[in-house]
Formats: C-alpha cells, structure tokens, sequence
C-alpha cells in the first residue's frame, strides 16, 4: 500500500520535473533565438572556383565569407529576399555574403552590450550616441578605421565629409562610419492644431503660452488628457524641460547642468533654486490635471496617444517623429490636425544632428574587418545596394511617382516599407527618397538651418569606470525620490527634494559630479570650446 | 552491512545503467556546471582589452559594492525573503484546502471546469496582468475609481500607497498561480488508495475526520518536496511580476522593491558584466545556504522527506 502512494508520488515528481525542465527550455529558446544567432561561417570551404570577384579596392576576396551584420529594432517581413538579392550582388563584387541580423527593441541594450562582450561574431554593427558609442569605443571595443577605411572603402572615405570623420573621433582615432543625412532631432512643441483653433487657444511657442493651451483644454475637453509624458518622464519632461527653459548643452546626466552659452560653467542642478522652481512648475501642472496621476505606469507611448485622441500635447518631440506622428494620425483621423513649434525657433538657435548620431562600426574581433568596410561602401555609395535596403524592391514595396516614395499597398500589406531595415545610418543624401508629407519636415529644417550652431556635446565621452558602482547606485535614488517628485506624487516638493538630496549624496553624487565635471572641462579644452 | 567495494567494481557491476545515466549527467555538466567558471566575472573588470576572463584585472569584492552603495540591500532582501514566504505559504494553504475540497466532489463535469478555471490564469502573461492592474486601479479612468464615484465617494490612488501592493501583489501571485499546485496536489490526491476511505467509513469517520486523518498526512510527501523546490528559488523572487506590476513607479519602491528589480534597474544604466554576475552570485550564495539548512532541518526530523 505504501509502495503504491510511493509511486503516485513519483509519477507527480516527474511530471513536475518535466514540467520545470519544458519551462527552462522554452525560455531558453526566447533568449538564444535573439542573442545567439548559429554560427554559419562559410569561411572556409565553399570557396566558388575561379570566381574572381570584381571589387575595385585593393583587399584580398580570394576566400568566400558570411558577414554578420547587427542592427538594433525588428527585420521587415521581406528582409529574406532583400537579403538573397544582396547576397547575389555581393557574391559577384566581393565574394561574400551578408547575414543580416536585429536584436529586437525588447531589451536591446543588454543584447548590445553581450554581442560586443561575450566575443561573438559580428562584423558590423549599429552604432550611435544612445547606445554609448563614445563609451564603447573608449573602452576598446570597435575597430579603429583610419588606416582601414583608404585601403578596403576609399569611395567612402571620400564620401563622407572630412569634417564629420573629425566629429566621431574618439582620442583621435575613427570607430564608426557616420550617416552624412543632415537633419535635426532638437525638441519642439507639438499639439492638436484643430482644437487650438475651435477653442482659440494661444499657439504654443514658450512655457506660458503652452500652459494656457494645456489649461483650455482640461477645461474645454474633461476627457482629454492635456500633456502625455509617459513613464520615462527624465526624459520626456525633465531633459524637454530643460532643453527649453534653460538652454541645456545637451541631456547632461547627474543632475549637472551646463547651458549652450556657457558650456564651461558646469553646476549641480539637482538640490538648486533653480531646480526646485522647476518642480514646482511639474507639480502645478500635475495639480491642474494636465497628466495623469499614475503617468509613472503608463505604458502606452506618448505618439499612440496622440494619435488615438486619448491626450492633447507633447512637451517636446523631434521634426521628423512628428511628422510620423502626424500622418498616422491624418490616416485614422483626416479630421484632426497636429502642429509643431520647434524650440530652436524661440531660442533663436538649434544644433543639426551630430554625426555620432547614426553610425556603423566594426567590433575588435571581427576577422574579415576589411571586407565588411568594403560592403559597407557598397551599401552607402551604391544606388542598387542603397535603395534595396532602404525602401525594398521597386515596383514591389514601393513605386516613385513624381519624384516621392509612395508605399504599394499598407503597412499592414507592404513587407518591407520605407526605411523598414532601420537604415538610418547608411541613408545617402543623393538617393534619399520622401513621402510627399515630408515637405513639411524640409520646411522646419529649413527654418532652423538659419539659426544653426554646431552640437557641442555629443562629442565627449565620459568615461565611467571609476565610479561605475556609485552610478548604478544614483540611478535608483533617482527612480525613486526623484520620479515622484517630477510626476507631481510628492506633496511636499521642499521636503522631497530634500530627502532625494540626501539619498543622493549617500549613494556618492559628489562624487560622480566632480569626475564627469573634470573630464568636461578637459573635452572642452581639448576641442577648443572652452 | 555489505562490503564495501570500489568504486571500479560498482562502475562494471551496473555499467549499463551507469551509461544510460550518462546523457542526463553530461546535459548537467555542460548547462548547469560548466557555466558556473562565469562566476569569476564577478571579481574582474570587464575590459575588452583583454581576449580572455582570466587576463582581466582581480578587483576582490568591488563589483559588489553597488548592491550596499545605496544602503537598500537589507531592506531589499528582506522584501525578497518576505514575499516569497508569502507566496510559498499561502499558494500551499490554498492549493491543499481546494485540492482536498475538489477531490470530495463527485460530480465529474463541475469538478473538471473548476478546476480548469482556476488553472487558466497561470498561462496569463505578465505583461497583459499590468495591464488588467492598471485598467482597474488607475486614478482617472480605472474600474475600482470609477465605481467609487459612481456610489459617490472619493476616488484612491492606490499607485501612490505603498502598503496597498504588498496585498495586491500577493493577491494577483495567488490568482496566478495556485491553480497550478492545486492540479499538483489533485494528482497526488487521486493517487492515494480507496481502501483507506473505506476502512475510515466503516470505523464512522466523517467528511471531515477523513480528510484530516489521511488526506492531508499522506500529501506530507509533495508538499515537503514542493516547499524545497520552492525555497531553492526564494532569492529568484517573481521578476516579471514585480517589474510588470510596479514598473517605474518608485513611490512604491520601498515596499515592492525585490533583488532581482533593483539589479535590473541598476544595470539597464551600467550594464556591466562584472556587476551584474556579482548581483547573481549573491543570489546564488543566499539561496544555497537557505535550502541546504532547510534540507539540513527536515533530514533531522525525518531522514526520507529530505531532498537529499
């Protein structure tokens, strides 16, 4: 009788084995399938016989090899056969073949940090400002170009203006292969222009006249929420806010605060005057109900809600997400109108992208660094290659009808729409193609180009290494004091402000401050700003 | 007693069960033990100088230092440690008592569809839970607020009230979850023999005396094992949960806050290699002592409950 619960039990064990072990396996999968890609080095072996490449530049493309390409976001449904006709093409000029890859946007940064870290093959990859490329390329992780760059891709070294190969040097080396499309990703006001007009509201073009528009509509439309922030409001309103308001260099980290003017006068904001009045301002806003109480769990994105109707306003956004926004909208919405004010225009100055903004690099591992170059070029400078991977195939994805990209059928329908591959970083000026909706971003660049100032901070990298630990430790004092504090949570702002200083200080703010403030002043020095 | 042989003659004396064991040991070896060399990250400096771990530079006990810098470790083990006693004990007390409720009833169709009810949610992802949490709390447009000024009194926040979630979290745990050790204890239910409740008929034992007296002792079995596997992941804490419900709200934090969130916070900033290993060996270390003392405490007090 015993012997018989005995084996129930075993059987129940097993189950329950299995059961974990199925679990493992399938998240196993999840994981492996996006970081770990099977290894298909056709490197040696199928070397195709006498089939001399015909690649102008002076490499060695005797044997055949697969490039590992990585970029950040999702492929396009279409990408098999973009990639099995780049392949033909590729084979003919450079005896290779190119694997395209995509992280995903789900957890992209620790996918990004393991490719480069863990030794994997990758012999191109995505490369910009927001995924730490000055901070990579300090520590040794990419290639260095400069002697590469004349002997496996001299068109592109030509291509790409002297200038901005100036602009992505880090400790005067080159790491990363910069997009010469100019535009500009600076902030600007952004809100519903037909509700504007129907309630004769102020156009929003300073932080008074925004305030009155978000007042109307709390007041004129209850169940549409003025200001969509959204989670992430560090971003979203504190770096939007202080963009504006007072002119920041850039979205300086730690609390610090430098403005454009004065890029060397670098101070603690965090705990000032001035950083409290700035509270106060998000806590007068959270009281009038121009957000939601609980924005700090929101997940929808500021744009969807935009579009959906469900919010009135953006602090603050870039011309050509607006413009994306927009026609989202127009397509479910043709009644409904959207309109921008960009900063630069009140501020009376505005900084074009900075060339580390959208780039390509080659890993320090990488074993066939020239050929990926040499394909890379191709990619850049070569109308087929380019337009392929950019807008897919011609009379199949798209059509050109006056001179402006128009989609085959929707999104919905289309396999490979305009810029599907995430092409920012390849873009070449002289192919580009717009949607007739674009012309309206052309006209904001176009405005802003006549206050230009070059980007005086995306150059600099800071290099963290020695106060890593207090960093990781200021983060979370940050998401939890400082947050609530901005989303207008914390009743007592003084006092807030107050204990978030204090926890601050404790998980080593100063200094973090005095390292970044040191390092600052050096770039400065070094490039001749200060 | 048997003498003892070497190990040699044991290896030839049952060397085809030893070689069917062998798939299983290597899957152990290669998966679970290999990678444990990785442990030594937690005591370099990730730099990509160097080709290899061993060439990094030793920093003894530096990237711990994160986890105590903002003075949060105590608090968030304990918060860790907390809920999943929680989690542990109330996903058993509820499973058993439903378990033992559901195997007295004798109707097939209404014992099978409750039991599928309150299985189901424990296919339920995460990422659709917050949403359904959010749709129901939230101040402006959430159920909860909606019906409270519909009856005429003040709307809550319940996004701003701390104490509130260590009840909600737990409460949507349970919802999750204890449908899937019910069905594990319903198994080990049915597995026991009629005779016993036949035999207790006879005597005169009633509904209840029955399930007391041999229903609940001869589940003893599962639920010594269920609680082990259960405390070897203690330190794991329920991530996806904790980070779905809670999310970047840090008005919460102090009483949400579990080891595996605030090191992923910390590390979406710095995701440095050698922290993030330090962040896991911890874990590790604290989740071993814990199951080998439990283990340790319940082969004192019967040696075959144990898990080994």
């Amino acid at each position: 009788m015993f012997g018989k619960q005995r084996k129930a039990l075993n059987v129940v064990l097993s189950l329950v084995l299995a059961l974990t072990l199925l679990a493992a396996c399938s998240s196993n999968s999840n994981s492996g399938a996006n970081t770990t890609p099977t290894p298909t080095t056709t490197a040696n072996g199928t070397n195709a016989e006498g089939n001399q490449p015909t690649a102008a530049s002076g490499i060695d493309t005797s044997q055949r090899v697969e490039l590992q390409f990585y970029m950040l976001g999702n492929a396009p449904k279409d990408l098999p056969k973009v990639e099995e006709q780049i392949n033909e093409w590729l084979i003919e000029d450079l005896n290779a073949t190119v694997k395209f890859n995509y992280t995903t946007w789900t957890d992209w940064d620790q996918k990004y940090r393991l490719l480069l870290s863990t030794g994997q093959d990758v012999d191109l990859i995505f490369t910009a400002e927001w995924t730490q490329y000055q901070q990579y390329a300090k520590s040794g992780a990419f290639l260095p170009l400069d002697e590469l760059l004349s002997v496996a891709a001299p068109k592109l070294y030509e291509f790409v203006p002297a200038d901005m190969w100036e602009a992505v040097k880090i400790d005067g080396s080159i790491y990363t292969v910069p997009a010469t499309y100019k535009e500009y990703v600076t902030g600007g006001f952004v809100w519903r222009e037909d509700l504007r007009v129907k309630y004769d509201l102020p156009k929003p073009v300073d932080i008074p006249t925004f305030e009155a528009y978000l007042e109307g509509i709390k007041q004129n439309e209850p169940s549409i929420q003025p200001l969509a922030l959204g989670g992430a409001v560090d971003a979203t309103l504190e770096d939007s806010y202080m963009e504006f308001q007072r002119q920041r260099v850039g979205a300086l980290p730690y609390g610090l605060h430098a403005s454009y003017h004065d890029p060397a006068n670098l101070v603690g904001y965090w705990g000032s005057d001035e950083h409290l009045a700035d509270l106060k301002v998000y806590k007068n806003w959270a009281d009038k109900g121009y957000f939601s109480k609980n924005e700090l769990n929101e997940t929808d994105s500021n744009q969807d809600k935009l579009i959906n109707g469900t919010a009135a306003a953006m602090l603050a956004d870039n011309p050509t997400r607006f413009n994306n926004t927009l026609n989202q909208m127009k397509s479910l919405h043709p009644e409904w109108d959207l309109a921008y004010h960009p900063f630069g225009l009140t501020n009376g100055y505005a900084t074009p992208v900075h060339p580390i903004h959208n780039g390509f690099a080659i890993p320090k591992n990488s074993k066939k660094a020239e050929r990926a170059l040499a394909f890379y070029e191709l990619m850049v400078t070569d109308e087929r290659y380019n337009l392929l991977t950019q807008y897919g195939f011609e009379g199949v994805n798209y059509t050109v009808e006056d001179g402006y990209y128009k989609m085959v059928g929707d999104n919905s329908t289309n396999g490979f729409a305009r810029e599907a591959m995430n092409g920012w970083a390849w873009r070449n000026p002289d192919y580009m193609l717009f949607e007739p909706s674009y012309d309206g971003v052309e006209a904001i660049f176009k405005e802003l180009d006549k206050v230009q100032v070059p980007d005086i901070y995306t150059g600099f990298a800071e290099d963290y290494s020695s106060y890593q630990a207090e960093r990781a430790a200021l983060e979370q004092v940050e998401k939890q004091y400082l947050f609530p504090l901005m989303a207008g949570l914390v009743e007592d702002v003084e006092g807030g402000l107050k204990t978030f200083m204090e926890k601050a200080n404790q998980a080593g703010l100063e200094k973090i401050q005095e390292s970044y403030k040191q390092q600052w002043l050096q770039y400065l020095q070094e490039n001749g700003i200060y | 007693m048997v003498k003892k042989k070497g190990v040699l003659y044991e290896l030839n004396k049952n060397k085809i069960l030893f070689l069917m064991l062998l798939p299983t040991l290597l899957y152990f070896l290669i998966n679970n033990y290999l990678p444990m060399i990785g442990i030594y990250y937690a005591f370099v400096q990730f730099d990509f100088h160097s080709s290899n771990l061993f060439q990094m530079a030793f920093v003894g006990l530096k990237n711990f230092e994160f986890l105590w810098k903002s003075g949060k470790l105590v608090q968030l083990t304990i918060n860790t440690i907390g809920y999943n006693i929680a989690f542990i004990v109330l996903v058993n007390v509820l499973s058993i008592s439903v378990a033992v409720l559901l195997s007295e009833i004798r109707g097939k169709w209404f014992k099978k569809v409750t039991q599928s009810i309150l299985f189901l949610p424990y296919f339920v992802s995460f990422v659709i839970l917050s949403v359904i949490v959010f749709n129901l709390f939230n101040y402006e447009q959430g159920v909860l607020n909606t019906m409270l000024e519909k009856l005429g009194s003040e709307p809550i926040n319940l996004y701003a009230m701390p104490k509130a979630w260590i009840f909600l979290i737990i409460v949507f745990y349970l919802w999750k979850n204890f449908g899937y050790s019910m069905v594990i204890y319903l198994a080990s239910i049915t597995g026991i023999s009629d005779e016993y409740y036949e035999a207790a008929k006879i005597d005169g034992a009633n509904i209840f005396q029955r399930a007391w007296h041999i229903t609940l002792p001869m589940l003893k079995n599962t639920f010594v094992i269920l609680l082990l596997f259960a405390l070897g992941g203690i330190m794991k804490g329920q991530f996806d949960l904790f980070y779905q419900m809670v999310g970047n709200n840090g008005l919460l934090f102090s009483t949400t806050d579990i080891l595996d969130t605030y090191v992923y916070r910390s590390l979406r900033v710095t995701f440095d290699m050698g922290m993030a290993t330090a962040a896991g060996v911890y874990q590790s270390v604290f989740g071993f002592i814990l199951i080998m003392t439990v283990n340790g405490i319940i082969r004192k007090i019967n040696k075959d409950y144990a898990l080994f």
